[in-house]
């Protein structure tokens, strides 16, 4: 409370300021044009969002795809970052990547210390990978049940306060199915596109699991994070993204990535192609 | 208490510090769990690694092949790698492995938490051992053939002659150690052993309370290691031998 006031009374005062002055974009629009590049956070922890091709050693995925996207409607060269569930926030606020697509979709306590431009490029929530033989069916039935996560994973506290689950918080997804491999959890909970495609991809290795519970927990917006009260940057963005969405460039970049289901995608291109 | 909760967050957010997750019961527990967590590794591990490092130390000094050769190979391996290699290496891997010749996960009792204890207090056992072989070594040779000469064994000379001396000289170093085991615990956090670091990596990430939660990690740990450190230091005088030197 004594520290939001005298904030957005300044936010408001530079909104004012911005105002009158007219022509000066915020500080990260203005860097991007300047050096030339839109460095972008991103997570590489697994297809099909952000991996590394083990041939050609070359970045690849959605994130990858789309933040080169991004970067070409800005006019300027994309530059990325890996970062990981627990460092990328302090990345952005570093100042060390302009944005982030790192898998972050909206929760509450993100968006009081990040803004983000508001047009939503897919809709994510969480999928249970566990062992076919474990007896589970449903969220409720986790309850008491060691499950593991990534560290930083918006799944953590709905699997904690709604179904009673003991969250486990390995460093990142690979550990996170190694551990549930070696029993430290009953389920696994990521992504469920990366899961979807991990069990198509590997089903030799990964026969006796599957995704067991028939929802997804707290699916939300994924959105492309920027740092609080940029707002040419994120109107910038915004402009980039529908543009995007409607050319159905987007789509494109989803089903080459194979995202399981585009369905958010393709809703949203109707949408917004319909309010033009 | 729920006041004074509240006054002391209004307070920290006035210096600008955020310590809001202290209104979430789960966080707020989450976060005590884990400092009760590393109190009791260190507890734990401490006796642990001496119990380890004296028995090491025993093997290394001794002069049966059959038990120097393996002992300096155990102390080789473990001090030339690092501890959340095996950390890692022994729940993921190894773990995985008893899982499987046990014929499933539910039968290993074994778990994150026992391989943290184990870990731990071995790392730290070979390094405590080494500091210890020191110690024996700087026995006096005379003093060693005198305890022989008066018919002690091999093993009486290492418990009555050698230990107590070593202990002394090695005392410094293995108080070393200790602080080191202190934070060593930390590595907790690789494979969710909800210790005070792990717990304060899951508050953060939610939150974006780096800043603060690191502040109380610090003042966390130089209180245990001021424990230790004067502790240590406690020991050493009160085991100092007049005129040995020391």
């Amino acid at each position: 409370m004594f520290r939001k006031t005298p904030l957005r009374a300044a936010a408001l005062l530079a909104a004012l300021l911005a105002g009158v002055s007219g022509a000066c974009a915020d500080a990260t629009l203005d860097r991007i044009k300047a050096k030339g590049k839109f460095t972008v956070g991103v997570i590489l922890s697994g297809a099909p969002f952000g991996f590394i091709d083990p041939k050609t050693q070359e970045q690849k995925g959605f994130n990858i795809d789309l933040a080169r996207a991004l970067a070409e409607k800005l006019g300027v060269a994309l530059e990325t970052v890996t970062v990981t569930p627990p460092n990328r926030v302090q990345f952005l606020q570093q100042g060390k990547v302009d944005a982030l697509l790192a898998n972050m979709q909206v929760t509450e306590d993100r968006a009081k210390i990040m803004d983000f431009p508001p047009t939503v490029f897919d809709r994510a929530g969480g999928a249970a990978i566990g062992r076919k033989d474990s007896g589970i069916k449903d969220w409720a039935d986790l309850k008491g049940k060691p499950v593991c996560v990534s560290q930083g994973s918006n799944f953590t506290q709905p699997l904690i306060e709604l179904y009673g689950a003991v969250v486990k918080g390995l460093p990142s997804q690979p550990e996170s199915l190694l551990a549930l491999k070696g029993g430290t959890c009953v389920i696994a909970v990521h992504t469920g596109a990366t899961l979807g495609l991990m069990l198509e991809d590997r089903a030799e290795e990964w026969k006796d699991y599957g995704i067991l519970i028939p929802t997804e927990i707290v699916p939300a917006d994924s959105v492309v994070w920027i740092r609080k009260g940029e707002k040419d940057t994120s109107a910038a963005l915004d402009k980039a993204l529908r543009e995007l969405i409607t050319s159905g460039k987007l789509l494109e970049i989803a089903k080459k990535n194979r995202l399981l289901n585009t369905a958010f995608i393709e809703e949203q291109q109707k949408t917004l192609s319909a309010a033009r | 208490m729920q006041d004074a909760v509240r006054d002391f967050i209004a307070l920290a957010a006035r210096i600008g510090l955020n310590f809001d997750f202290l209104t979430s019961p789960f966080e707020v527990r989450m976060w005590l769990d884990g400092m009760a967590t590393t109190l009791v590794l260190v507890a734990l591990t401490i006796p642990l690694s001496l119990a380890g490092g004296i028995s090491l130390a025993a093997a290394l000094t001794s002069d049966r092949p059959w038990l120097a050769g393996p002992a300096r190979a155990y102390v080789e391996l473990t001090r030339n790698t690092p501890t959340l290699v095996q950390l890692m290496f022994t729940v993921l891997v190894v773990n995985m492995l008893i899982s499987q010749a046990l014929g499933g996960a539910q039968n290993n009792p074994l778990g994150a938490w026992f391989w943290l204890v184990a870990v731990v207090s071995l790392h730290v056992a070979a390094l405590h051992a080494e500091a210890l072989r020191g110690g024996i070594e700087a026995v006096p040779a005379t003093m060693i053939e005198a305890a022989r000469g008066l018919g002690f064994s091999r093993l009486e000379v290492l418990r009555v002659v050698e230990l107590p001396l070593a202990l002394r000289t090695a005392l410094p170093a293995i108080v070393n150690n200790l602080v080191n085991l202190v934070k060593l615990t930390t590595i907790g956090y690789a494979v969710a052993v909800n210790e005070i670091t792990y717990a304060s990596l899951m508050i953060w990430t939610q939150r974006d309370n780096v800043v603060e939660l690191m502040i109380v990690l610090l003042v966390f740990f130089s209180g245990i290691n001021l424990a230790v450190a004067r502790l240590g230091a406690a020991v050493e005088r009160r085991l100092a031998v007049p005129g040995f030197g020391q």
